[in-house]
C-alpha cells in the first residue's frame, strides 16, 4: 500500500516536471500555429545556461531560476522577429522545416560551447536532501516540482483567464483574423506569445536539470515528450497540458512499475489511441 | 501494363537515345579504356593489395579510427581517441622507421554511416589497420566487410560478446573488454562479499542484458539467487518507480549495469530515494566511472564495480600514463582514454613486430595474436582462439576523500579469459 | 531533367559505365544513394503527391528490411525471396497503419505516423530472440538471384540495385500520370471538391498511404541486401526526419527531387564530416536556407533557372512531361 503512495507521489512528481517542461510548446502551438520544433533545444539550451550560471559562475539556484529564463526568452524574441516573421507568410509547413533546421543548427552549437559530457546542475541546498513519507525517503526536490508546477499552472490559468493580455491571446486563439479586425496587433501578440513560450522552455531547462541533467542529443528526447504531452493534451490550454502531462507521467510511471518490458510502448500507443478517438486531445478543440 | 511492353518501351527508347547519343557513348568507351581505376577493376582483379604496398613504401602507415565524434557515445569516442594520439606523441609518430598517421572518421554510432565510413576508410584513404567503434551495433555492421577485405582491425571499445565468439574473423581483435567478462568477473566475488540475494538491472540494450547474463550466470553458480531483475530503456530520465520496486527488505544487494547518463541519473536517484545506506549498489566500472563521478555528486559513496582500468591502479605503467595524459590533456583520462591508450601500443607493438612491413594481412594478425604488453591496465594478451583480450579485473570501491569522491582497487581477478562461446 | 523519357536512358547509361571509372567507393555511395533515392521516393507519393506529411515512413524501411534479413536468414538467401517478404511485411504494415492513421488531417497525421512508427520501433528494440535487439540483425548473406548465380561483388550489387531502381522511377513516373495519381493531387490540392465531386478520398489516401508504404519497404530490403545488415537505428524517428528532409530539401512532388534530395544528404553527410565535426549545423543552416529561399527544392531552383536562361527559346514541351505542380506550402497543417 505504502509502495503506492509512493508511486503516486512519483507519478506526480514526474507529471508536474513534464508540465513544467511541454507547457511552453502549448502555448505557441495553440496561437502561432507553429509546432516549434527547436522547443527542446530552448529547453536544453536552459539546462546549459543554468549549469554555467549555478556550478561554474557559483550563482545561487532561484537567481540563475530567474535569469536563465529572461535570457531564452530574449533569444525567443529575437528568432521570432528575425527568422520566423518573415516566413509567416510561407505556410505553416515551412516554420515547422525552420524550427527543425534551427534545432540541428543548436545541437552542434551546446556540443561546442558545453562539450559532449553529461552535466547536471545540483539542487537548491534547501532541497538537497530527502523527506520521509510512509516509510520511503522521497527527495525533496520531487515535492517541490509539485508546488511549482502547480504554481505555473495556477500563474498561466490566471494570465489567460484574467488579465487583459490573456483575453487578447485567447481572442487570437479562437479567430486570427476577427481579433485583427477588431484592432488587435496579431504580430505583437504573436510575437508576446513566442517570447512566452520561449521563457517557460527555459524555466523547464533550470528546474529540470537537477533531475535529468543535460547532454548532447537530449533535446530531442524532450521534443518527443512534449510532442505526447502536446497530442494527449489538446491544443493550447493550460488545462489540457497540466491533465495531459499528469495522465503520461502516471501511465510512465505505473507502466514501468507494473509491465517495464512494454513502458516505451505503453506512451507512443496512449498517443496514438487519443488522436484516433479524439484528435482535439482530452480537453481543447481543433485548431 | 504488361511487363513486355514496358520492356519493350524502355528497348525502343533505349535504341533512340542510343543513336542520338552515339558520340557520348563512345567517348564513354573511349575513358573507360583508358582509366584504370575504375571500381570493375579493383574488385575483380584484387588490386587492393598492389595500392596497399604503394602506401607502405611510402613509409607511411594509415590506422583507420572509426569513432564517434557525434551522437550519443561522443564524449567516448574523443576520450578513444585523445588516448591514441598520446601513445603515438610519445613515440613522435614513428614506429619501425615508419610515419604514423590517424585517420578519423565520425561513425555517429550509426551502423549505416559506420559502414559507409569504413568504406571510405578502406578505398580513399586506403587505411592499413582498422581500429575503434564504441558501439556495438557498429561493430557488428561493418564486421562481414571488414572480413571481406582482410583489413586488421583492433577493436578498442564496442564489447558484444558475438564479435569474438559466432561473428569471429580471422581480422578482428579485440583488446579492451567482451560483455561476458565485466557481468562475469563481479558474480564470485558478489556472491562471497555481498550476500546470497541480489536484484539485478541494467539498461534495455544488448550491452546491458548480456552483462547482466554473465553476471546472473556467474552468480548463481557461486550458490547466490537472483531475486528478480528489471531492464528499464536506455536513456531512461526518471528511476523513481524501479528504485521502489529495488526498494525492499529480502535483498542483500543491487548489481546494476548503467553507462553515461544513465548511471549519473541512476546512482543520483538511488542515493535520493534512501537505498543507499540501505542496500548495497555493485555494478560494472561504468556507473562509477572518472567521468561521470564528478556529476554524480556524493551519491557513488560506498559503491563496488568491476572494471578493467581504473584510475586508482598503482603501476609505474598507469602512474605514467596518467601523468602524460593530464599534462596534455589537462583532465583525468576515463576508461575509453586507457582504451585507446592500449590500442595505440598494440598496433604499435604489432609494427615493431615485422618491422614495420604489414602488407600482409595474414602476418600482421598472426604478430597481433601473441603480443604480451604491460599496459596501464596491466598485463594483457589475446586469446588465440577467439581473439579477445585476457586481463585483469579490479573490483574498485568508491569512497569520499578531501570532499570528493575517488575509487580504490581493493580487489584483483586475475587473466579474465571469456570464453568464447 | 524533366524530360526523363529522352534523357533517362541516357543517364541510365551513364550510371551503367560508372563502375568502370569511379573507385569502389564511389560505386558504393551510389548505391546508397539509389536506395534511400527509393525510399524518397516512396515518401513523396504520400508528401508531394498526395500532401499528407508523415513524419513515421522509417517503420516501413524497417519492416521490409527486417522482413527480408528474417527471410534471408531463416528462409532462403534468394534475393527475389527477401524482396517479396520485405515488401510484403511493409504492405501489411501500411494496411494497418493507413487503417486509422488516413482518416486523420496535417498535424494529427503527422503525429499519428510518428506515434506509429514509434511503437514499431520499440517493438523491433525490444524483441531481441528475433530482431537482435539494439545491436541489429548482422550475417545477411551477400544478394543470391536463384540458379547459382550470387552477386558477392559490389559492383554487380550495384547493377542489381540500378536496375531496380530504375524500375522504380519508370513505374513512379507513369503512376504520377496515371488516373489514380490525378486523383491524388486532386485530394492534395483541395480535398474537399474531390470529395464533392463524388471522390471516396479515404480511400485513395489510403491506396497511396499503402503504396508509399510497400515502397518504402521496397527500399528497405534492398539496404538489407546491400549492407548485409539492419539495426534499430534506421527505424527510429530521425530516420524519418531525415528522408522527409531529404524529399523536401530536393522538390516535394517532383519525379527527381527525392533522389536529388537523397543524394545530396548523403554526400554532404559522408564528405563534410569528413572534414569537420560539426556537420549537423552544415544540414540545418541549409535546410532553413532552403526552406527560406527555396521552399520548391533544388528542382525547383533548377527549373528557375531553365526559365530563366531559355526563355526566347519555346520550351519543347514533351507529351509525358510531369505536369504536377511542386507542393503548396499550405498544407493542411492547420488541421
Amino acid at each position: 500500500m505504502s509502495t503506492l503512495l509512493l508511486q503516486l507521489i512519483n507519478g506526480f512528481s514526474y507529471g508536474f516536471l513534464l508540465f513544467i517542461i511541454t507547457c511552453g510548446i502549448t502555448i505557441v502551438f495553440g496561437i502561432l500555429g507553429v509546432l516549434n520544433l527547436a522547443h527542446g533545444s530552448f529547453y536544453l539550451l536552459g539546462s546549459y545556461l543554468g549549469y554555467s550560471l549555478i556550478m561554474k559562475a557559483g550563482l545561487p539556484f532561484w537567481a540563475a531560476l530567474a535569469a536563465v529564463p529572461l535570457i531564452i526568452a530574449v533569444l525567443g524574441y529575437m528568432l521570432e522577429t528575425i527568422i520566423l516573421r518573415p516566413t509567416y507568410k510561407l505556410g505553416h509547413l515551412s516554420q515547422v522545416l525552420l524550427t527543425f533546421g534551427l534545432a540541428y543548427i543548436f545541437h552542434d552549437l551546446f556540443a561546442i560551447l558545453w562539450g559532449k559530457n553529461m552535466l547536471v546542475v545540483d539542487p537548491p541546498p534547501a532541497l538537497n536532501m530527502s523527506i520521509q513519507l510512509a516509510g520511503y525517503s522521497v527527495p525533496a526536490y520531487r515535492i517541490a516540482l509539485i508546488v511549482i508546477g502547480l504554481a505555473i499552472a495556477i500563474f498561466l490559468w490566471f494570465f489567460q483567464e484574467k488579465t487583459k493580455w490573456g483575453a487578447v491571446i485567447r481572442a487570437g486563439l479562437s479567430d486570427k483574423e476577427m481579433a485583427a479586425g477588431l484592432g488587435v496587433n496579431i504580430h505583437l501578440v504573436f510575437t508576446f506569445v513566442f517570447v512566452l513560450g520561449s521563457l517557460f522552455a527555459g524555466v523547464g531547462g533550470v528546474i529540470g536539470s537537477p533531475i535529468l541533467g543535460a547532454f548532447p542529443g537530449m533535446e530531442f528526447q524532450i521534443l518527443i515528450l512534449s510532442l505526447v504531452v502536446l497530442v494527449v493534451g489538446g491544443l493550447g490550454s493550460v488545462s489540457g497540458t497540466l491533465i495531459a502531462s499528469l495522465l503520461v507521467g502516471f501511465v510512465e510511471t505505473f507502466s514501468r512499475y507494473l509491465v517495464p518490458e512494454l513502458s516505451l510502448i505503453i506512451t507512443f500507443a496512449l498517443m496514438a489511441v487519443v488522436l484516433v478517438v479524439r484528435p482535439q486531445g482530452l480537453i481543447g478543440r481543433r485548431v | 501494363m504488361s511487363i513486355e511492353s514496358v520492356t519493350k518501351k524502355t528497348g525502343g527508347l533505349l535504341m533512340k537515345s542510343f543513336k542520338r547519343n552515339a558520340f557520348l557513348l563512345i567517348a564513354l568507351v573511349l575513358l573507360l579504356s583508358a582509366c584504370s581505376s575504375g571500381a570493375i577493376n579493383t574488385t575483380t582483379k584484387e588490386k587492393d593489395k598492389d595500392t596497399k604496398t604503394n602506401t607502405e613504401e611510402k613509409g607511411t602507415i594509415k590506422i583507420g579510427a572509426l569513432l564517434p565524434t557525434s551522437g550519443v557515445y561522443a564524449s567516448l569516442g574523443e576520450n578513444l581517441l585523445n588516448g591514441m594520439k598520446l601513445y603515438f606523441e610519445q613515440q613522435n609518430w614513428e614506429v619501425a622507421g615508419k610515419k604514423i598517421e590517424i585517420v578519423q572518421e565520425d561513425d555517429e554510432s550509426d551502423p549505416q554511416v559506420g559502414l559507409r565510413k569504413l568504406r571510405k576508410l578502406t578505398d580513399q584513404d586506403q587505411i592499413n589497420i582498422l581500429t575503434g567503434t564504441v558501439s556495438t551495433a557498429v561493430a557488428y555492421a561493418i564486421r562481414d566487410e571488414v572480413d571481406k577485405r582482410k583489413l586488421p582491425y583492433i577493436n578498442s571499445h564496442a564489447g558484444g560478446n558475438d564479435l569474438t565468439r559466432a561473428k569471429r574473423s580471422d581480422y578482428i581483435w579485440r583488446s579492451s573488454f567482451s560483455s561476458w567478462q565485466i557481468g562475469h568477473s563481479m558474480g564470485e566475488w558478489a556472491y562471497k562479499n555481498i550476500g546470497k540475494k541480489i536484484y539485478v538491472t541494467a539498461a534495455d540494450y544488448a550491452f546491458g542484458h548480456e552483462v547482466a547474463e554473465a553476471f546472473k550466470a556467474a552468480y548463481t553458480a557461486a550458490g547466490g539467487k537472483v531475486v528478480e531483475e528489471v531492464y528499464p530503456p536506455l536513456g531512461n530520465n526518471d528511476y523513481s518507480s524501479y528504485l521502489a520496486k529495488m526498494n525492499r527488505d529480502d535483498i542483500d544487494g543491487i548489481y546494476a549495469f548503467y553507462a553515461g547518463s544513465d548511471a549519473v541519473r541512476f546512482v543520483q536517484q538511488y542515493n535520493q530515494y534512501g537505498l543507499k545506506g540501505k542496500i548495497p549498489l555493485i555494478g560494472s566500472g561504468w556507473l562509477t566511472a572518472e567521468d561521470v563521478r564528478p556529476q554524480q555528486g556524493m551519491s557513488p559513496d560506498g559503491i563496488t564495480a568491476s572494471i578493467f582500468w581504473d584510475y586508482s591502479i598503482s603501476t609505474p605503467e598507469n602512474k605514467a600514463f596518467i601523468k602524460a595524459y593530464e599534462k596534455k590533456y589537462n583532465s583525468r583520462p576515463s576508461i575509453e582514454s586507457a582504451e585507446g591508450y592500449d590500442a595505440a601500443m598494440i598496433i604499435a607493438e604489432t609494427i615493431k613486430k615485422l618491422n614495420g612491413d604489414i602488407s600482409d594481412s595474414a602476418k600482421v594478425v598472426d604478430a597481433m595474436s601473441s603480443i604480451k604488453i604491460t599496459s596501464p591496465r596491466g598485463p594483457i594478451s589475446f586469446d588465440k582462439e577467439t581473439h579477445n583480450v585476457i586481463q585483469n579485473l579490479y573490483i574498485v570501491k568508491t569512497s569520499v576523500v578531501n570532499g570528493k569522491t575517488e575509487n580504490k582497487v581493493i580487489d584483483t581477478i586475475e587473466q579474465v579469459v571469456d570464453p568464447g562461446k | 531533367m524533366r524530360n526523363l523519357p529522352v534523357k533517362g536512358p541516357l543517364l541510365f547509361l551513364i550510371m551503367v559505365f560508372v563502375p568502370f571509372f569511379l573507385s569502389i567507393f564511389y560505386v558504393n555511395l551510389l548505391t546508397e544513394i539509389f536506395i534511400l533515392g527509393v525510399f524518397a521516393l516512396s515518401l513523396n507519393i504520400l508528401v508531394g503527391q498526395t500532401g499528407m506529411v508523415s513524419l513515421g515512413h522509417a517503420a516501413f524501411f524497417g519492416a521490409g528490411a527486417y522482413a527480408a534479413g528474417l527471410a534471408a536468414i531463416h528462409v532462403s538467401t534468394n534475393t527475389f525471396l527477401s524482396i517479396a517478404a520485405g515488401l510484403l511485411a511493409a504492405f501489411l504494415l501500411a494496411v494497418i497503419i493507413g487503417l486509422f492513421s488516413t482518416k486523420a488531417n496535417g498535424f494529427y497525421f503527422l503525429m499519428l505516423t510518428l506515434a506509429c512508427s514509434q511503437i514499431v520501433y520499440s517493438i523491433i528494440y525490444q524483441w531481441r530472440t528475433v530482431t537482435g535487439g539494439s545491436n541489429g540483425l548482422t550475417g545477411i548473406a551477400p544478394i543470391d538471384l536463384g540458379a547459382n548465380i550470387v552477386l558477392s561483388n559490389q559492383v554487380w550489387v550495384y547493377y542489381f540495385i540500378l536496375v531496380v531502381f530504375t524500375i522504380v522511377l519508370f513505374l513512379i513516373n507513369r503512376f504520377l500520370h496515371s488516373p489514380l495519381g490525378s486523383v491524388l493531387i486532386g485530394i492534395r490540392e483541395n480535398e474537399e471538391r474531390m470529395k464533392s465531386i463524388g471522390y471516396n478520398t479515404a480511400l485513395y489516401k489510403n491506396i497511396s498511404f499503402i503504396i508509399a508504404g510497400t515502397l518504402g519497404g521496397l527500399s528497405g530490403s534492398l539496404y538489407v541486401i546491400f549492407n548485409g545488415f539492419i539495426s534499430p537505428a534506421e527505424v527510429y524517428w530521425t530516420a524519418s526526419g531525415s528522408v522527409l528532409i531529404m524529399v523536401l530539401i530536393g522538390g516535394a512532388g517532383t519525379l527527381w527531387g527525392p533522389v536529388i534530395g537523397a543524394a545530396f544528404i548523403v554526400i554532404l553527410e559522408t564528405l563534410i564530416s569528413s572534414y569537420m565535426e560539426n556537420w549537423m549545423m552544415i544540414i540545418g543552416a541549409v535546410f532553413i536556407i532552403f526552406v527560406i529561399f527555396a521552399p520548391d527544392g533544388m528542382v525547383g531552383i533548377f527549373n528557375a533557372l531553365k526559365k530563366f536562361f531559355v526563355q526566347p527559346k519555346k520550351l519543347e514541351v514533351d507529351a509525358d512531361e510531369p505536369i504536377i505542380k511542386p507542393i503548396k506550402q499550405e498544407t493542411k497543417m492547420d488541421g
